[in-house]
């Protein structure tokens, strides 16, 4: 064979990510967090009057996403800036020194490994909201429904893509503290600076992250005004790639 | 034989020398490595000898392609180190004692690794035995001692059996047994026909471990010499270090009195 290639590089990048306690501990977060925010939303509607419809359920059983973003987030910068932190890096990019094959192999493993989780996190997240209603008036939402499937798989994906973006942001600030940090505001600072517009705040906000998940992507029904899921699930994934192509170019001229 | 893998037979000795270039690094307006021509020859130790600062580190992070020079280039065997098509099994590199996640286990690490250059598992165990990490495999690295890191990174070194050895600094935080360990491991390497590349500030070590000798100040080629002709000139083999390094000490201290 001539030489190693991107199946080498994702092989090593599986067990690596797979060889760390931080990546077990921030999957079963995500994971517990959402089924603990669905099954919170169905016990407080329990006894709510009026009862609560489906999509109310749904849509509020599917509020985890909020942390199990950050956590999946979290992931994906460890991923980069744990290598840089440690001196890793220097092994890795002795062993492949074509670096942006290292880059793509991450991206591939940890969104892999992500986009699993995040869709675990929300059937989690759904079924336990589910659970805690029943015995209730309140109509159960059936996966059988498009528009509860689509809700649930698509706020999956949007885990999997937050995993994404932070890979990227994590080969551009390469410090995990600082590139934590800047996910966390990318994700919170422009919902406040879109709520700054008043009125016309909607034509900012369909672009925001934190809001497209809220109010397009884990709901039945997008609020008027802002993108259909489908489109604000590509938005996530245009983010995803620009920050990874960013971090791709910077990767290849840095001193490791 | 030492290294405990088979031994080299199929790699004609020209593809595993190191060629030095006309190498440059320039760190703001200092010059860290300044026109560095040299070759390294494989079957023999060669010591790679300079004060601290004096470019050593800077000059094997340019031959692993993790710097990239200002100027002039680093070969092995005629081939810069990006374009080598299996680099563990080519070169193998001790830069550093933490080049490694503390959280993940040695086993872990060395498989890692191997994976990305299709080394089989059977050899991360060989490394680990040869190092004498087999009992420690599983532990988490950053609980190791400072002579345990150095122990891993020679593993990482060793894991591709590869024709060319890159040490920087490989007995830092050994003790006197792992020193004796580590010096041995080197010169039954060179007597393989494998290159060995090693720096060291210290003299007297390299005294004992290389035959062949590199010497730089700030950067610059001092002198390519043996142990033997160094030592011929001067009383001692210190004085003979000193005399060629004194106009290209960076930092230095003076007598307490």
């Amino acid at each position: 064979m001539n030489g190693y290639g991107f199946r080498h590089a994702a092989r090593m990048e599986r067990i690596k990510l797979s060889s760390v306690r931080s990546t077990w501990w921030l999957a079963i977060a995500a994971v517990v967090s959402m089924a603990a925010a669905g099954a919170g939303v169905g016990l407080g509607y329990r006894s709510h009057t009026p009862v609560a419809t489906a999509a109310q359920i749904l849509n509020n059983s599917l509020g985890g996403a909020i942390v199990a973003q950050l956590l999946l987030g979290a992931l994906g910068v460890l991923t980069v800036t744990g290598e840089y932190g440690t001196g890793m890096i220097r092994s890795t990019f002795a062993a492949v020194p074509r670096r942006r094959i290292v880059l793509a192999a991450k991206v591939a493993v940890c969104g892999g490994a992500a986009l699993t989780v995040g869709l675990v996190a929300s059937f989690a997240g759904y079924l336990s909201g589910q659970l805690a209603i029943r015995g209730t008036a309140i109509p159960a939402a059936s996966l059988g429904d498009p528009a509860i499937l689509r809700a649930v798989v698509l706020t999956g994906v949007y885990l999997g893509v937050t995993a994404l973006i932070g890979v990227g942001i994590g080969a551009i600030v390469r410090h995990s503290g600082a590139a934590i940090g800047t996910l966390f505001g990318l994700m919170f600072v422009p919902m406040i600076v879109a709520g700054l517009f008043g009125e016309s705040g909607i034509q900012v906000g369909r672009f925001v992250p934190l809001l497209m998940l809220l109010n397009s992507i884990a709901v039945t029904s997008p609020v008027p005004g802002l993108f259909s899921s489908w489109i604000s699930a590509l938005l996530m994934c245009g983010y995803a790639a620009v920050a990874i192509l960013c971090g791709g170019v910077l990767l290849r001229h840095r001193a490791a | 034989m030492v290294s405990g893998f088979r031994p080299p037979t199929a790699l004609p000795s020209v593809d595993r020398v190191i060629e030095l270039r006309e190498l440059t690094k320039r760190d703001g307006d200092r010059v860290a490595v300044d026109g560095l021509s040299v070759q390294v020859q494989p079957g023999v130790v060669t010591g790679f000898l300079g004060p601290n600062g004096s470019g050593k580190s800077t000059t094997m992070r340019m031959i692993l392609g993790l710097d990239a020079p200002d100027h002039g280039e680093a070969l092995i065997g005629g081939v810069r180190y990006p374009d080598l098509n299996w680099p563990l099994k080519t070169v193998g590199a001790l830069l550093d004692a933490g080049a490694f996640h503390p959280g993940r286990s040695a086993r872990a690490h060395l498989t890692a690794l191997a994976a990305s250059n299709d080394i089989p598992g059977s050899r991360v165990e060989q490394a680990l035995r040869i190092v004498g990490l087999s009992d420690a495999a599983t532990r988490r690295a950053g609980t190791y001692s400072l002579g345990m890191r150095q122990r891993l990174g020679v593993a990482v070194a060793l894991l591709g059996d590869p024709g060319v050895l890159l040490l920087d600094e490989p007995v830092n935080g050994l003790d006197p047994e792992g020193i004796r360990w580590i010096r041995d491991l080197l010169r039954g390497l060179a007597a393989e026909g494998r290159t060995v590349f090693v720096s060291s500030h210290l003299i007297a070590e390299m005294a004992l471990t290389a035959d062949r000798l590199v010497v730089i100040g700030r950067g610059r080629l001092l002198a390519e010499t043996t142990v033997a002709e160094l030592a011929a000139g001067d009383d001692s083999l210190e004085d003979a270090f000193f005399r060629l390094t004194s106009q290209a000490t960076d930092y230095r201290g003076v007598g307490a009195s």
